[in-house]
């Protein structure tokens, strides 16, 4: 089965090095979707209920990280899907911010290749005890 | 950490070509933010715009690797972050920190390697410190990040379509190389069509061939477009770096000045684009340095103690036309005249006009300050010559106290030139179309000989008409009159060329000369013919400026 993830970031340097993980062991081959904004980002993760993993980057024009989150958990919108918040060099408030409006969890960039393959894991995890559930 | 042992390293040039127009936007913003501050505008919509770009650098540069970027656009983050409180001292050294760290972040990005050398940015980065350490409240409070959370402005060029391919350039170059090939092939297919009707006369298979011929030529010259298309950039990626070179020469000389940009989507042919860079610079700074006066004489000229220099671009009839402008003092004619005669030239009879051009005189532009920035180097003259070689032309317009202005008027491409081919002496010459006004059957009669010079009656005026055998220098001595005259023109000058043969219309594809042999005068490049002969493409302009300076 064809695993499918949603980046959303307004760098397409992010993308290319999200398509780079993305084709690298065990995530060749899965489907990935991508926004270069909030608003963007937030038509595709209504249009995908089936998305393993979302990224979402915190700064960003046209709806920030933090309004899309916020809003998709304000209208309830696919609240099994995990979104991971993406910072830099942000403040832990912003961290905890995230966490609290409904993040499963953040990342910091610089991340490696390493750090989303240990997210996936978790994410499959978390699919698999929902299946069995 | 080095981008070679990055998980991303080969990402280099992605990184580069996302980033570096970021940084440019940045730096340009903080040139402008400086201007505002001067004029006692706090700018704070200026200080906002740069935020998110800031902070995208900051990211692609941390995930790159590449630590001194990502220190230099924190700090500069941390300083606009402390800069957007009120109460933040937005003077002169402010300005000074911001612009510098948007030039260095400028010159970092574009030269991006692995081996960056930290030394620069860890200045940078001191000096911030310093200044965040001894301003007010800085200390206690410490910079403010969530400032740099908050992005307000959708950045243009975001919702392009991810179908981009990037291609080097040279790949391009090689195209068109094979392009002109196929032209050149084409040209002598329709060459021999002929030939095969005249001895064969007309018959069923030479009209197909003459279809086939035809439909040949439709299809380079789609793909020729196509492949021009291609080559096309903005002219924004030249004007790009002219807001901190501007800045920077206006410090130096105690100038206060407005640069105002417009037209930066217009689209010119890299190879185009690649030269004009230079006189660009050269008129900018040359504007700044000579055109715009002190502020305080400004001020008692009744003139706003800023000085407005405009540099615009637009497509102009199948050319491109680019205006430096400023509404300085104007050209010092009493200095050019003065200069001109010092050196030999007599300036009696010359008009205003006349007066003007002779700043693209060598000798008198790069003689003293009266057009050149001193310790620049490059002349007007060799500006002129610059945007000439490309096949462009360049006037001045000029008024005492109101301002000077320089028009470029550029090809789209240089590729390849529709040219009238003409032959003389046997030898075949290309005359780009775009300086042919017309071709005229010359009748001895209509043409008199004054001062040893043939002079003619075109469209009611009198014009000059040269014999191509003298111009060019055949060395053979002119057996018959030659039956037509070409009139050429360039800007507002204008002569006749008198041909033997006018073979007719052709694309041609635009040869370089070979450097060893020197560059005759008035020759611009070479092309290959359908019947393979190589012909001279005949550089216009130099040729009736070689008229106008009487030789």
């Amino acid at each position: 089965m064809s695993e499918s993830f949603l980046v959303i970031d307004d760098s397409k340097l992010l993308h290319q090095m999200y398509r780079l993980i993305f084709s690298q062991g065990d995530l060749a081959g899965s489907t990935i979707h991508y926004a270069t904004n909030g608003r963007e980002g937030y038509g595709l993760l209504a249009a995908h209920p089936d998305l393993t993993l979302v990224f979402l980057d915190l700064n960003m024009p046209e709806m920030n990280g933090l309004e899309v989150l916020a809003r998709a958990r304000a209208e309830r919108l696919h609240s099994h899907v995990p979104i991971v918040l993406v910072t830099t060099e942000s403040s832990e408030d912003d961290e905890a911010r995230g966490l609290a409006v409904g993040a499963w969890d953040y990342l910091r960039k610089p991340f490696q290749p390493a750090d989303i393959q240990r997210l996936v894991r978790r994410a499959r995890e978390l699919r698999r005890g929902r299946g069995a559930a | 950490m080095k981008a070679g042992e990055n998980p991303f390293g080969d990402l280099l040039q992605d990184y580069i070509v996302e980033s570096l127009p970021l940084a440019e936007q940045v730096g340009d913003a903080f040139v402008e933010l400086e201007r505002r501050w001067r004029a006692g505008d706090p700018g704070d919509q200026v200080l906002a715009s740069v935020t998110g770009s800031l902070h995208t650098i900051k990211g692609n540069s941390a995930m790159m690797g590449l630590t001194p970027m990502r220190d230099v656009a924190h700090a500069l983050e941390d300083l606009c972050g402390y800069l957007a409180r009120a109460g933040a001292s937005r003077g002169d050294e402010a300005a000074a920190l911001l612009v510098t760290g948007g030039g260095l972040l400028v010159d970092l990005i574009g030269s991006a390697s692995a081996d960056t050398e930290p030394g620069a940015a860890d200045q940078f980065m001191a000096r911030v410190l310093g200044f965040l350490g001894v301003a007010p409240e800085a200390s206690a409070a410490g910079p403010d990040r969530r400032q740099a959370e908050r992005r307000t402005q959708p950045r243009a060029g975001d919702t392009e379509a991810a179908s981009v391919v990037r291609v080097d350039f040279r790949r391009l170059d090689a195209m068109l190389e094979v392009l002109g090939e196929g032209i050149i092939q084409h040209s002598a297919l329709a060459e021999l069509y002929r030939r095969l009707l005249r001895r064969v006369g007309a018959c069923e298979e030479l009209g197909e061939l003459d279809q086939t011929v035809l439909s040949l030529q439709k299809t380079l010259s789609r793909l020729e477009s196509t492949l021009m298309e291609t080559r096309l950039l903005p002219v924004s990626t030249v004007f790009g770096r002219f807001p901190r070179m501007v800045r920077d020469v206006a410090h130096a000389e105690g100038k206060r000045v407005r640069l105002e940009v417009t037209g930066g989507d217009t689209s010119l042919d890299k190879a185009v684009l690649d030269r004009l860079g230079e006189p660009l610079l050269h008129l900018l700074s040359n504007a700044v340095a000579h055109g715009l006066e002190l502020p305080g004489d400004r001020v008692r000229a009744g003139k706003p103690a800023e000085g407005l220099l405009r540099l615009q671009a637009a497509a102009v009839s199948g050319r491109v036309a680019i205006r430096v402008s400023d509404d300085g003092r104007g050209l010092d004619q009493t200095a050019i005249r003065a200069k001109a005669e010092a050196l030999g030239v007599d300036t009696r009879a010359a008009d205003t006009a006349q007066l003007h051009q002779l700043v693209f005189v060598a000798g008198l532009s790069t003689a003293d300050r009266v057009t050149t920035l001193a310790g620049r180097g490059m002349g007007l003259d060799v500006a002129a010559n610059v945007i000439h070689a490309l096949g462009g032309t360049i006037e001045v317009e000029s008024r005492p106290g109101q301002g000077s202005a320089f028009t470029l008027s550029l090809p789209v491409t240089l590729a390849i030139v529709r040219s009238l081919i003409v032959e003389v002496d046997r030898e075949r010459y290309a005359v780009p179309l775009s300086h042919v006004a017309e071709t005229v059957r010359a009748e001895p009669e209509t043409i008199r000989q004054i001062n040893n010079q043939g002079v003619t009656q075109w469209r009611g005026d009198l014009i000059h008409v040269a014999d191509a055998g003298a111009v060019l220098g055949t060395g053979k001595p002119c057996e018959a009159p030659r039956p037509f005259y070409v009139v050429m023109t360039a800007g507002a000058r204008r002569r006749g060329l008198l041909v033997d043969r006018l073979i007719g219309h052709q694309d041609i594809v635009v040869k370089g000369l070979d450097p060893a042999l020197g560059r005759p005068a008035v020759v611009s490049g070479t092309t290959i013919l359908g019947d393979g002969r190589v012909a001279c493409i005949l550089d216009v302009v130099r040729i009736l400026e070689g008229a106008a300076h009487g030789n």
